[in-house]
């Protein structure tokens, strides 16, 4: 088509495309209709003064039902926890906003609260008036020792928790779930040290002499390297850093553990754990309720929350802007780009971008959902929900040998593998399309895997074996310990077999 | 470099990779796998009883190719006792079917298996082909989808069957668990992933492949040197659905398992209580007899749209209003025959192999 434009868009109107509205109505804030809005969340309009009350609005919806041990039905009673607070930080957006708003909800500066008491109605003593939580404790789990040349942060978020005089700070590293040390102080049995072998599906355990020396960070890397992709690596983290920080919410008396996933984030988690096979336990990416299953502590119930789940990416970033907060960051971990989890966050931000509504209806839809059969027990590694049947269905859907025999041959080592959940066992054994050589290296389990496994019901004399090895072994006397195949297992019985 | 042996049989070489496993196998050995998970699948969930009359829903494309062929087998071999039927469904798009249907015919020959073809224009009055020219490009995959449904149903009542069979993969239903949650269609991610479907009044429908992977479905017909057509339709970019494909891609070349891990969660969660008690109740169509979960089922519906010229009114509901303003539908009006379940005898004649 001939045409006399220049192509400038400033001289040509017609040759720009229309901008569209990035607001429904008016440019009026929606709560207050006076002032001019200066954020839209999906379509509505906010001025900054509406911004406040709406994030604490639903934080207060997503948390204060769950703050009193028992739930009181429809009336509203006063707010009070069974125990401490332990918030986890991580560096990232979600946890920072989430320390931010948390301290200025429930725990305010002597100054302010000095101030709040000249209203308050009925003075201090009343119990309406009290603290939700006496104390407050920030935990961090510094995860630089995983991989080589990554920044420590632990003091970075030191400085930034100081800035809060409320909150006492507990840094944590990831070896401390291989460090014997931690678990004697969060209550654990003293445990010998575990290996699987990650070559073999059924996951035989053992004791390899030689490594029981080694420190917490190399058994650390040696668990990492020995997982079989990209995927497996961030996940095995999250694993590790949410049972790190129960447990020691459990040692500093917290009824409750707050993290700071946004509705953004929590979408990721959700479509990730599908793909990960973690369906039966999808309702706990959300919200949890755990009990420490260490032998002669009084049970606390702990309560994993995340108060920032209806607050999207976005609203985040304009709260800490707004407020100037310092955002440490965190480091990628490396490979992990090619993992599923971030393909789906790829994903999941994009599809926000297109469809902004579908974060929170992923979010939504998943609410509804429950497990389908009832538990056995829990998985001894991320000591989440295990469902019955997981091994034989796998076999099933998939054939990996063609012997008819289903159960694989009873040898001297016991197998972890029904004693894990179907995404432990996925991450741990799952591999890639792509031929890699694989390592023959033992994978080494964190500090709590081993009274798991005594209360789950595995042959108790195979765990004891390696406690049994471990008294031998002061005695100085070296034992094998070796997979049994089929042919010797016949030479042995051989003599009471009938020929065929 | 010296020639890998198969892993499960440690006798021959392997020629392939087994993409659900990464195992490296033989030919043989990926035929008894593949051939054996599927009968697994069938005998685990009690899918077929002897005798049973059983449609397998026939497309021509690899798929049903495959499933027609592997059914056939597992029938021989394990002794089913089932009567396989191939229904196919024409759409009637100039051009799109026409090789397909010829696979069809072929495979009726190949198999030995009576075929059904039934058309929407005989079903419904109306092609795909008038139905775009009426709605245009942008929302006919409804109209299709929803007249894909009933039309099987409606062929498996013509020729007596107690079940229709179809070829969904690993791949569609991962597919469709994610789509579901990302649409919050809470009631059809509820049952996505069962094997078997069976209301009171509508025929058992079920898909033996819901474990198989289509890369393997693939490979099992090139081996096998089964011939089938790729049945991309000419009016589907459908935007959505691509990104979920796309993206289930992504992950299954991040790690092959995703896919069964996708099926996995979806069989290991439901609609919680609370939940299906909001949900609504089935119905029946009071127009065709068909269900539905509304008074009219939603082919009646979009069917009403079509003749009385309003296509739009099954798709928005400000459509739907302005054609109800209009008055009730006229008496005249085409509808489609009433639904009966079978009654024991063919109502057709079907098509034997010469």
């Amino acid at each position: 088509m001939a045409s006399e434009s220049c192509g400038n868009p400033a001289t040509d109107t017609d040759a720009t495309m229309p901008r569209r509205p990035k607001f429904d109505r008016s440019k009026f804030c929606v709560k207050c209709k006076e002032n001019t809005g200066n954020i839209v969340i999906r379509h509505a309009v906010y001025c900054k003064n509406c911004f406040m009350p709406l994030l604490t609005g639903k934080i207060r919806r997503n948390l204060e039902p769950f703050i009193n041990e028992k739930g009181d039905g429809s009336r509203r009673r006063y707010l009070k926890a069974s125990g401490n607070l332990l918030i986890g930080i991580s560096g990232g957006l979600g946890s920072t906003v989430l320390l931010d708003l948390i301290s200025r909800m429930y725990f305010p500066s002597q100054m302010e609260s000095q101030k709040r008491t000249e209203l308050l109605k009925g003075g201090t003593a009343h119990p309406r008036n009290e603290m939700v939580w006496q104390k407050a404790v920030v935990c961090y789990v510094e995860v630089c020792s995983a991989f080589p040349n990554m920044k420590d942060r632990t003091e970075d978020v030191r400085t930034l928790v100081k800035t809060y005089e409320q909150f006492e700070f507990t840094p944590l590293r990831l070896e401390d779930a291989f460090d014997r040390k931690w678990w004697a102080e969060v209550g654990g049995k003293p445990s010998p040290d575990l290996f699987v072998d990650p070559t073999n599906e059924a996951l035989f355990l053992t004791q390899h002499d030689e490594d029981s020396s080694s420190s917490p960070v190399e058994r650390l890397r040696s668990y990492l390297s020995a997982l079989p992709t990209p995927t497996a690596i961030p996940s095995a983290i999250r694993m590790l850093v949410r049972l790190l920080l129960l447990y020691t919410a459990q040692s500093t008396n917290s009824s409750h553990l707050l993290l700071g996933a946004n509705l953004t984030s929590l979408s990721i988690s959700l479509i990730s754990s599908i793909s990960q096979g973690g369906g039966f336990t999808v309702k706990e990416e959300a919200q949890e309720e755990w009990t420490p299953k260490v032998a002669g502590n009084t049970p606390q119930t702990v309560r994993l929350l995340r108060p920032l789940q209806e607050i999207g990416l976005k609203e985040c970033a304009f709260w800490a802007w707004w407020n100037e907060l310092n955002v440490i960051g965190r480091d990628k971990f490396p490979g992990a780009k090619q993992g599923i989890g971030a393909l789906t966050r790829d994903f999941i931000v994009g599809l926000e971008r297109d469809y902004p509504s579908t974060v929170s209806t992923v979010a939504r839809t998943c609410g509804k959902l429950a497990p389908k059969a009832g538990a056995n027990g829990t998985c001894v590694l991320c000591d989440r929900s295990l469902q019955i049947g997981v091994q034989e269905w796998k076999a099933r859907i998939s054939i990996r040998s063609l012997s008819n025999s289903a159960p694989p041959p009873k040898t001297m080592n016991a197998a972890l593998s029904d004693t894990l959940c179907y995404s432990c066992h996925t991450t741990l054994t799952s591999r890639s399309s792509k031929v890699r050589s694989l390592s023959n290296n033992l994978l080494p389990l964190p500090v709590w895997v081993h009274s798991y496994l005594k209360r789950s019901g595995l042959p108790e004399d195979s765990v004891d074996i390696a406690v049994q090895e471990e008294l031998k072994e002061s005695g100085g006397e070296i034992w094998e310990r070796r997979k049994i195949d089929r042919s010797e297992m016949k030479g042995a019985i051989s003599e009471f077999l009938l020929e065929e | 470099m010296a020639p890998r042996t198969c892993v499960l049989c440690e006798n021959f070489k392997a020629i392939l990779k087994r993409p659900k496993t990464g195992q490296q196998i033989c030919k043989d050995c990926f035929f008894y796998v593949f051939e054996t998970e599927v009968h697994n699948t069938i005998t685990q969930s009690n899918l077929f009883a002897p005798g049973d009359r059983v449609a397998i829903g026939a497309s021509g494309g690899k798929d049903s190719t495959v499933l027609a062929y592997v059914l056939k087998t597992l029938n021989e071999r394990y002794n089913y006792g089932l009567n396989l039927f191939l229904l196919s469904i024409d759409e009637g798009i100039t051009g799109y079917r026409d090789d397909s249907l010829e696979t069809v015919k072929r495979n009726q020959q190949q198999y030995d298996m009576p075929l059904k073809i039934l058309s929407y224009d005989e079903l419904y009055g109306w092609t795909m082909d008038a139905i775009v020219s009426q709605v245009g490009r942008k929302n006919n995959c409804t109209f299709c989808g929803v007249f894909r449904r009933q039309a099987l149903d409606r062929g498996a009542v013509m020729l007596n069957v107690d079940h229709i069979v179809t070829g969904h993969n690993a791949d569609d239903i991962a597919e469709t668990v994610l789509m579901n949650i990302m649409r919050g269609d809470i009631a059809r991610l509820g049952r996505c992933t069962s094997i078997c479907t069976q209301g009171e009044d509508t025929i058992k429908r079920s898909k033996p492949f819901k474990y198989a992977y289509e890369k393997e479905i693939v490979m099992y017909a090139y081996f096998k040197k089964l011939d089938y057509f790729s049945t991309e339709c000419i009016y589907s970019p459908d935007a959505y659905r691509g990104h979920a494909r796309t993206f289930l891609k992504d992950l299954e070349a991040a790690r092959p398992s995703a896919i069964i891990d996708i099926i996995h969660s979806g069989e290991a969660f439901e609609v919680s209580e609370e939940v299906k008690a909001t949900q609504k109740a089935q119905q029946t169509c009071k127009r065709c007899g068909y269900m539905s979960s509304n008074e009219l089922c939603k082919a009646c519906t979009l069917l009403e749209g079509l003749e009385r010229g309003m296509a739009a009114s099954g798709i928005t509901d400000r459509a739907r209003k302005k054609m109800e303003a209009e008055g009730p539908a006229p008496e005249n009006l085409r509808t489609i025959p009433f639904f009966k379940l079978p009654t024991g005898q063919p109502a057709v004649a079907i098509e034997a192999p010469s």
